[in-house]
């Protein structure tokens, strides 16, 4: 989801992916890994890819996102608002209580 | 860029090619090329492209072996997922059931589910050869038993699938239990075995090609690991 989200703002290159998601610790990706996925979403046809000399003395594969990878990212963003939306729900008696310790304690 | 650190990359890149599968295939080269490409990028960026870099940078790209490993474990669950050969999906979820629990319970379905296909098929084709011995057996306890009975009254054992309800399910040899036993369906055994042989190996087929392919789209969407461990 994260990778396809990544190439929602663009065509992008593997490091390029990397390093959008290395600003979100959560989201690190181990780097090997990603051309693994990245080669299973063109299986599924949700991305396309074309070798592109960077000039930068060795080409690069960019990526970017099919119709279908499109349509899949807007159905997993829905998903995602829902499910994040209820879990905050059935946190919030939690963060209450947390911010009331914090407010006892101080 | 000095020798020493060009031939590091051709070793570790011809190690993972070598690992990804013998025979040439056009999407492992296009995977080693990008690898190539990666640490290409990733050691120029490098202020001073030295050997202990390079070095951290292919353990952040990970273990050729492991890298391979999870190629292929993709690659026979995606073909898994588009098939139906019975043997293929076999292949993919005992590769599956290594990764953790949900493999392993795919891998049991599909190993009860194909045998009793087998045993409805086989009871079918041995039933005109030995047509007191194959049936839908009544034995003591409520037992109901499909497939082949050892023909003894005592000690009697039935080779096949066995049900006693409400939970009792056995898949293989129904331990001796004393007779008798009474066959139910005589020549009709060889149409409702075969009937039964066919929904059990379209339902076995379906189901676990259910699961892998939402496996799938799991691991895809989840296949997040910290990385900045390895680096």
């Amino acid at each position: 989801m994260a990778i396809l989200a990544t190439l929602m703002q663009g065509r992008r290159y593997g490091l390029e992916i990397l390093r959008s998601l290395d600003g979100t610790a959560s989201l690190a990706l181990a780097e090997g890994t990603l051309y693994l996925i990245l080669n299973r979403l063109k299986g599924d046809g949700l991305v396309e890819s074309e070798w592109i000399d960077a000039g930068t003395g060795h080409p690069r594969k960019y990526y970017w996102l099919t119709q279908a990878g499109h349509e899949r990212i807007r159905a997993m963003a829905k998903f995602w608002a829902k499910f994040s939306a209820d879990l905050n729900a059935l946190m919030d008696p939690a963060r209450i209580s947390m911010k009331e310790n914090i407010r006892d304690d101080e | 860029m000095t020798s020493d650190i060009t031939d590091a990359i051709n070793q570790y890149c011809a190690r993972l090619r070598k690992a990804l599968g013998k025979g040439s295939s056009h999407e492992a080269d296009e995977i080693v090329l990008e690898v190539r490409s990666h640490i290409l990028e990733r050691i120029e960026a490098e202020e001073t492209p030295t050997p202990e870099a390079l070095a951290k940078i292919l353990r952040a790209v990970g273990d050729p072996k492991e890298l391979a490993a999870e190629y292929r474990t993709q690659t026979i669950l995606h073909r898994a997922s588009r098939s139906t050969s019975p043997w293929l999906m076999l292949r993919a979820t005992l590769r599956w059931a290594r990764k953790g629990t949900l493999g392993v319970i795919a891998f049991f379905t599909m190993v009860v589910g194909y045998g009793c296909t087998a045993v409805f098929f086989l009871s079918a084709m041995l039933k005109p050869f030995f047509p007191s011995r194959v049936g839908l057996w009544l034995a003591p306890e409520h037992t109901l038993s499909f497939g082949f009975w050892n023909g003894r009254l005592s000690a009697t054992e039935i080779y096949g699938i066995s049900v006693r309800p409400p939970v009792s399910f056995v898949l293989g040899t129904l331990s001796p239990t004393n007779g008798p036993v009474r066959e139910l369906l005589g020549p009709w055994l060889i149409p409702v075995a075969i009937l039964c042989g066919l929904l059990c190996l379209f339902a076995t087929t379906f189901l676990v090609r259910s699961l892998i392919r939402r496996f799938g789209r799991q691991r895809r969407d989840l296949q997040f690991s910290h990385s900045a461990s390895l680096a």
